[in-house]
């Protein structure tokens, strides 16, 4: 195929998005000229490359649709329904001719005569009314010239007007639109002249390079660590790495608007045929997300639209007999949060009824009527994504909604995002996708085993539990060859990454040395997997594996480390699966909707910190990591302390005066600990990090009220550390005003 | 691809051609690998060790922004493993790209098609197929090998047939 075809072929596809678009806006604004404008370049656009370029058949359909078009422009035709459903058929009949062009570089023989008499049907009360067209051609006669002081104001939307009642009007439109003209393409120009196209396999290939990079700039910063004069090079180094890698990463960014605009369209073809009636509200089409997995999150995205419909939003009839508004809504919002996307979809329809859920639960067997029976609603949702749910198509027609349900969640989840479900019987139903913003580059933990660095994905990573020497023996507990340990009064089935990877060796527990318990959380499976060493966390440049290596299936990939050693990154769910870790499908779903009542309760727990031997408490939900580093790496912006990490600069709050009491000692090490305060990190000094422990509330006497700042933990009025008193890093340097303030949060 | 595997396979007797072989010393045997499937030469090589990888596979090397598998030509024809690093012939093959783990690369040799003999029928079966016949070189055998029968996927497939 030469250039030339390809170049429309994009181009033309691109055109046809905008008219798809288009189109289910003017359903709803039958009257906007500007929607039919666009409509009728996107389609003049194509008639005429392809008369160039000689594709016959694309040529006669689409000048069969300008021409009805041209009366919709003229304003002699109404946007109705059915002039609608013509063009959304005109659409799919070009779109059909593009893809066998694609494919076979030909235009195929199809026959198009029987949409071709369908548009051309539709233009015929039109010309029933001809005294309209001659009023109207007068106006679009007038040459846009004249108007040309007035083009810089945009039309205003037309007033709906019943189509041939107001002539007057209808000229005045005619013109508006005629004026416009002009000025748009101008303003497109300017913006295809400002972007350009560029080829994924490229920009996949700038991200590999800038991985590359990224490694080897660990290397390069570990290297000169020690060597004075290299400082300000690397720190330099490391600044443009950040910056390169931020800017590739946001070259593969997309608008979420490229699948939310897919929408409008599924969801009237969807409510036509359903005999629903729904509108679709639409928010933050412009959050960026990169475009693998945008791609990734397309069909499981279309799936909740269309159970939205088919189980969510009732017929209008039996809305409006249960005090609703006939029409449903049904919403879709993208928002980004932190290091996350969120994609909502949302409807206010019937809700799941929870009760049949229950029932066919039972029937199905995956669930005992005994434990079926103490759940609770929350986690009686949670079964409609067990996978052998979903097949049950009789529960979908009279339930909630239930088709593929675990597919969607497994879509999801395999690019490292979450899913979660609200819904409520009679007020609608809540579906939330929590996807990660990139792929490419992942925090992991590097642990040892069998002498070996292995990268975990801190995602999975609930938390880790240190076994010291000489304890190994009696923490870790066996019924028969199974081994268990006890993390907060309930047993944790192990797996030992030596003996799961070295199967024929002879294994034993070390006892003489540290063991460490990974606790992992994979698709629902706990599990504490048993290393024998910790590492720093990292940043990991993920790199696909041989297939021969993949069919192992405990690897997801190999990177490149800091220290220039390949580490192979482990896949928890793979070392679940090997490791005969399963859940029977009511533990599943218990554990479920535990995981989501101790999300509802982590901001009760806390961290006990001990900084200049007081006792502090920092809200366990908000600590991000702990990290001992020697005192050497706090840097100072006045007389702020901050630490850089990977070009990232971390405030660090020291009202303990942790870092004035170690000062003078070179080798001293302190501990910080990272925390999310609103969407930045901030760091805290201290010197001990104690226990985490549930906090209590406490009530000011007297009044009853509950006391902010200070909580009961461990039986000890504790301070709360207010995350957000720590100053933001100033722009210039200044003064933080808040400073003694902060002091006595965490006195 | 294949068309630079076909003169390993058949002599043709018609027109003596000259071809480049890159020699490449294991054990006692020189073995040579056409250079046209060579991408680059990687020498004193430790690879990271793959637990429970297929036995053939000698690790992952770091080459060019890429993690690699490497083929352990040892392992391959059951000699016992070398201590110490090993020099790796990056090879291209239909199936991508992947190491090849030899004690030592030694010179290229032009050796010429008037000089091959295919493998003799006393070759075990193993060795049948890795091996395209040899060279006659002045003083020893240069034994070629088949890049094509030694990609790891191949290899995978037939260790589990």
């Amino acid at each position: 195929m030469d250039e030339l075809t390809r170049e429309f072929l994009i181009e033309s596809q691109e055109g046809l998005d905008r008219m798809e678009r288009c189109l289910t806006d003017l359903e709803e604004r039958p009257q906007d000229a500007g929607l039919i404008g666009d409509i009728f370049r996107s389609v003049h656009t194509i008639k005429g490359t392809t008369g160039f370029l000689g594709f016959k058949r694309l040529e006669k359909l689409a000048h069969a649709g300008e021409n009805l078009l041209g009366l919709l422009r003229e304003g002699k035709l109404a946007a109705n329904q059915q002039v609608i459903t013509g063009l959304l058929q005109l659409l799919d009949g070009l779109r059909g001719i593009l893809k066998t062009i694609e494919a076979e570089n030909a235009e195929g023989t199809g026959e198009d005569a029987a949409l071709i008499a369908r548009l051309e049907e539709l233009q015929l009360p039109a010309k029933a009314e001809a005294k309209h067209a001659v009023h109207a051609r007068a106006g679009a006669a007038t040459p846009p010239g004249a108007h040309a002081p007035l083009a810089k104001t945009p039309a205003p939307p037309a007033p709906a007007h019943v189509v041939g009642k107001n002539e007057p009007v209808e000229a005045v439109q005619g013109l508006a639109e005629a004026e416009t003209d002009p000025a748009r393409p101008r303003a497109q120009a300017t913006a295809a002249e400002s972007s350009l196209r560029v080829d994924v396999t490229l920009l996949n290939r700038m991200m590999n390079l800038v991985g590359e990079l990224v490694l080897t700039r660990n290397q390069v910063l570990q290297a000169t660590s020690a060597d004075p004069n290299m400082t300000l090079l690397s720190r330099r180094l490391d600044m443009v790495t950040a910056d390169l890698r931020e800017s590739v990463m946001k070259a593969r960014m997309q608008p979420v608007s490229n699948i939310f605009s897919k929408m409008p369209r599924i969801v009237r073809d969807l409510s036509q045929g359903l005999g629903r009636r729904v509108r679709l509200q639409v928010e933050g089409q412009d959050t960026e997300l990169d475009k693998s997995l945008l791609e990734a999150i397309k069909d499981p995205l279309t799936h909740a639209v269309r159970n939205a419909l088919d189980h969510g939003i009732e017929p209008p009839a039996e809305r409006e007999a249960a005090g609703k508004d006939p029409e449903g809504t049904l919403k879709l919002r993208a928002v980004q949060e932190g290091s996350h996307v969120l994609i909502e979809v949302s409807d206010d329809g019937a809700g799941i009824a929870v009760e049949r859920v229950r029932q066919k639960a039972i029937e199905r067997g995956l669930i005992t009527a005994e434990r079926a029976n103490q759940l609770v609603e929350r986690e009686l949702l949670q079964l409609i994504f067990l996978p052998g749910f979903s097949t049950a198509a009789a529960v979908t027609n009279v339930s909630g909604r239930g088709v593929g349900m675990d597919v969607v969640r497994t879509n999801v989840e395999k690019i490292g995002g979450k899913v979660e479900l609200d819904s409520r019987a009679g007020k609608g139903t809540t579906l939330r996708l929590r996807i990660p913003l990139t792929l490419a580059i992942i925090p992991a933990l590097i642990v040892r085993s069998v002498n070996q660095s292995f990268a975990l994905p801190q995602g999975a990573l609930s938390e880790l539990v240190h076994v010291p020497p000489g304890q190994a023996a009696t923490a870790i507990e066996w019924i028969e060859n199974a081994p268990l340990y006890r993390l907060r009064g309930k047993l944790l089935p192990l797996v030992f990454l030596d003996r799961l990877l070295m199967p024929g060796v002879e294994h034993r527990v070390a006892t003489e040395r540290d063991n460490f318990i990974a606790v992992l959380d994979a698709d629902g499976r706990r599990f504490g997997l048993v290393v024998d060493g910790l590492a720093d966390p990292e940043e990991i440049v993920v790199k696909p594996l041989s297939s021969v290596l993949k069919t192992i299936g405990l690897y997801s990939g190999a990177t490149v480390l800091g220290n220039a050693d390949l580490a192979l990154i482990l896949d928890p769910g793979a070392i679940a699966l090997k490791a005969g870790v399963t859940m029977r499908a009511e533990e599943e779903a218990a554990r479920a909707a535990d995981s989501e009542v101790e999300e509802e309760k982590k901001n009760l727990d806390y961290l006990l910190v001990e900084a200049a031997e007081r006792q502090a408490a920092v809200p366990l939900g908000d600590v991000l990591r702990i990290e001992q580093i020697p005192l050497s790496r706090i840097e100072y912006i006045g007389y702020r302390p901050v630490l850089n990490f990977d070009g990232q600069l971390l405030p660090v709050e020291d009202s303990g005066g942790v870092l004035a009491a170690a000062q003078g000692n070179p080798d001293a090490q302190i501990i910080v600990v990272v925390c999310r305060e609103g969407s930045r990190h901030v760091g805290i000094a201290v010197s001990h990090v104690l226990d985490v422990a549930a906090g209590g509330d406490l009530f000011e006497a007297g009044t009853a009220q509950r006391t902010g700042g200070v909580t009961l933990l461990k039986d000890r009025v504790t301070g709360v550390v207010d995350l957000g008193g720590v100053a933001p890093l100033p722009a210039t340097e200044q003064a933080p005003a808040e400073w003694s303030q902060i002091a006595e949060t965490v006195a | 691809m294949s068309t630079a595997a076909v003169p390993l396979n058949r002599k043709d007797k018609s027109a003596v051609t000259l071809v480049e072989m890159c020699s490449v010393r294991l054990g006692q045997t020189l073995f040579g690998v056409p250079i046209t499937h060579i991408l680059e030469i990687v020498g004193s090589a430790r690879p990271q060790p793959v637990p429970l990888a297929p036995p053939f596979v000698g690790g992952l090397v770091h080459y060019r922004g890429d993690v690699l598998t490497t083929v352990s030509l040892r392992q391959l024809l059951g000699l016992p493993p070398k201590d110490g690093p090993q020099d790796i012939l990056v090879l291209e093959s239909s199936g991508g790209c992947f190491g090849l783990l030899v004690d030592s690369v030694g010179e290229v040799l032009t050796v010429s098609s008037a000089d091959h003999e295919p493998n003799p029928s006393i070759l075990d079966q193993r060795r049948r197929t890795l091996f395209a016949g040899a060279y006659k070189l002045k003083d020893s055998l240069l034994v070629m090998l088949d890049p094509e029968q030694l990609e790891p996927m191949r290899l995978g497939a037939a260790q589990a047939a």
